[in-house]
């Protein structure tokens, strides 16, 4: 069964509604695909706060734009020939349905933000719904992409910090390879505290996670390579400004 | 703590339609205000390998998060998400990722798109990252660290310890107060109007141009690209201005007095260090103002290996 598929029996799946058949599917396709799993993850933590929500009303502007909106389908209705009122009836979207749906899908949008969509709001009159909500204690959850077909934007996204830490590996072995050339000219003392502090800033990086913290853990040992090669750091330890 | 923080999200528009654009394919564009039950929002991080990030302080409490999606059909266009996770300690993450699995159509990276405006309390700080999309920053007061890619780091008027990092995006930091530290790998780092305790810059490949800096420590380094600088001095200021192989261009508005080494494969000092001595380590040393060596002194120090030094005081 598809994601696409899944998510959709998602709703009926963490209310229990499903069939068992349909139950033992959506749980053997949450065991193997993350992405699903988190979407599941994510609608029940936010289940569980709702539920600890007190009954919101609604604003009165709210109740008053949805039965002007009635009252006024209604009174295009009735002038309507016979013809097109009978057609309106089997039509698949009606104008109280509409605007049922609407309002519905305000409601959607505030709970779960993934699935808003505006249009012009000149065009429709953007309803205004507050909820209260507790804030969750937990630190989100990094979900591991989850696999994708070679060239698709997840698949590229979930390679992208690792090239981009061999882009700054990179730069470090150029500069390495400079502090190298440097060093004949360092004393001893010097040259193991050099060593040293490259060891102390490799563990760094080693012990970093994949993104963000290692790119900036190879700054770290970059900036340090920098002061040695390009400043003498090293060669003025002591005796420098 | 969980009662003590309690967060109020008004969502303000919420229709299911997506607006086609002929080039562009689906755009879908939402709004939503998180505003802090209890404590003030005071970080906001975001990260949005999938587009550009926009920052700007307002006086407000709340966080107004625009959100573009754009994709080339529906079911691209689902297949991106947007996270927000408030924190009990006053944090608000903003997370965005395209969703993946064994069963989907393979999508390229640039046919789709998420961009984030994001209205914010001044004194938040920001901590942000993109990829090749664009990261600006304007009006806040608490700083940030911001990280990109090879999209482009801008910063305006920002008060606040600084922080950037790029791999080959230009940085290009304009009115900030407060110390900064912006490196780059492999791009320029332009600086305007800089006024903090501290200053460094570095760039690997890149060039370093900086105009009305004024911090009491300053430190630009280069391996390859030419540093060219104007900037005040300090009372007991320190200014180190260094490259492997490009060339520097410094013009410095003097304030008391001021002790200039440079070392380069050429050397221009200008007529105001004509008193200049060559030292027998290589350097050349002069001072500016004042008659004798002075506690007060800020000291200069300009070196290329194997790039021009030129140096000038501007009266």
């Amino acid at each position: 069964m598809s994601c696409t598929r899944i998510r959709t029996l998602l709703t009926g799946y963490l209310d229990g509604e499903l069939e068992a058949d349909d139950g033992s599917v959506v749980r053997g396709h949450l065991r193997e695909c993350a992405a699903c799993r988190q979407a599941a993850t994510d609608e029940s933590a936010l289940r569980d706060g709702l539920r600890q929500l007190p009954p919101v009303d609604p604003p009165p502007s709210l109740w008053a734009g949805v039965q002007a909106q009635l009252a006024a389908a209604e009174v295009a209705d009735a002038k309507r020939p016979a013809w097109r009122r009978a057609l309106a009836r089997w039509a698949p979207v009606a104008p109280r349905f509409a605007t049922g749906g609407l309002v519905a899908a305000a409601a959607v949008a505030v709970v779960w933000w993934r699935t808003q969509r505006t249009v012009d709001d000149a065009q429709v009159p953007a309803p205004e719904v507050a909820i209260t909500a507790p804030s969750p204690e937990v630190e989100p959850k990094v979900v591991p992409p989850p696999s994708s077909p070679a060239g698709d934007v997840t698949a590229e996204l979930a390679g992208e910090a690792a090239r981009t830490t061999d882009t700054y590996a990179d730069a470090a072995e150029e500069l390495l390879a400079l502090a190298t050339e440097a060093r004949v000219q360092w004393t001893t003392e010097q040259k193991d505290a050099f060593d040293a502090r490259v060891a102390e800033l490799r563990g760094l990086i080693d012990r970093a996670p994949e993104g963000r913290s290692r790119q900036r853990a190879w700054g770290k040992l970059i900036k340090y390579l920098q002061g040695a090669v390009v400043r003498d750091d090293i060669a003025l330890a002591g005796g420098g400004l | 703590m969980k009662a003590a923080f309690a967060l109020v999200v008004v969502g303000l528009a919420g229709v299911a339609a997506a607006q086609p654009k002929p080039k562009t394919g689906l755009v879908e564009r939402s709004r939503l205000e998180v505003a802090p039950g209890g404590r003030p929002i005071k970080q906001l991080t975001i990260e949005n390998p999938l587009g550009d990030i926009k920052v700007e302080g307002y006086d407000g409490q709340s966080i107004l998060i625009e959100t573009t999606k754009t994709a080339p059909d529906e079911e691209a266009l689902d297949r991106l998400r947007v996270s927000l996770i408030p924190n009990p300690d006053g944090t608000v993450r903003i997370l965005t990722a395209a969703d993946g699995g064994k069963e989907i159509k393979p999508l390229s990276r640039g046919a789709v798109k998420i961009d984030l405006v994001i209205r914010a309390p001044r004194d938040a700080r920001i901590d942000a990252a993109v990829s090749a999309g664009s990261l600006t920053v304007v009006n806040m007061d608490a700083g940030g660290d911001l990280d990109t890619g090879s999209g482009p780091i801008s910063v305006r008027n920002v008060a606040g310890a600084v922080s950037t990092s790029a791999v080959s995006g230009t940085t290009s930091l304009t009115q900030v107060f407060g110390s900064v530290e912006a490196q780059s790998l492999a791009s320029d780092v332009e600086l305007d109007t800089i006024g903090g305790e501290r200053l460094v810059a570095s760039a690997n490949k890149g060039k370093i141009a900086g105009r009305r800096v004024r911090a009491r420590d300053v430190e630009l380094t280069t391996t390859d690209g030419k540093i060219s600088l104007e900037a005040e001095s300090s009372l007991r200021g320190r200014m180190v201005v260094a490259s492997l192989r490009g060339d520097i261009d410094v013009k410095l508005r003097r304030h008391g007095v001021v002790i200039v080494r440079a070392r380069g494969a050429k050397l221009s000092l200008g007529s105001s260090m004509a008193s200049a001595k060559a030292r027998s380590d290589g350097w050349v040393e002069g001072q500016l103002g004042g008659f004798k060596p002075s506690t007060q002194a800020a000291i200069i120090e300009l070196r290329s290996r194997y790039g021009m030094v030129q140096f000038a005081v501007i009266e």
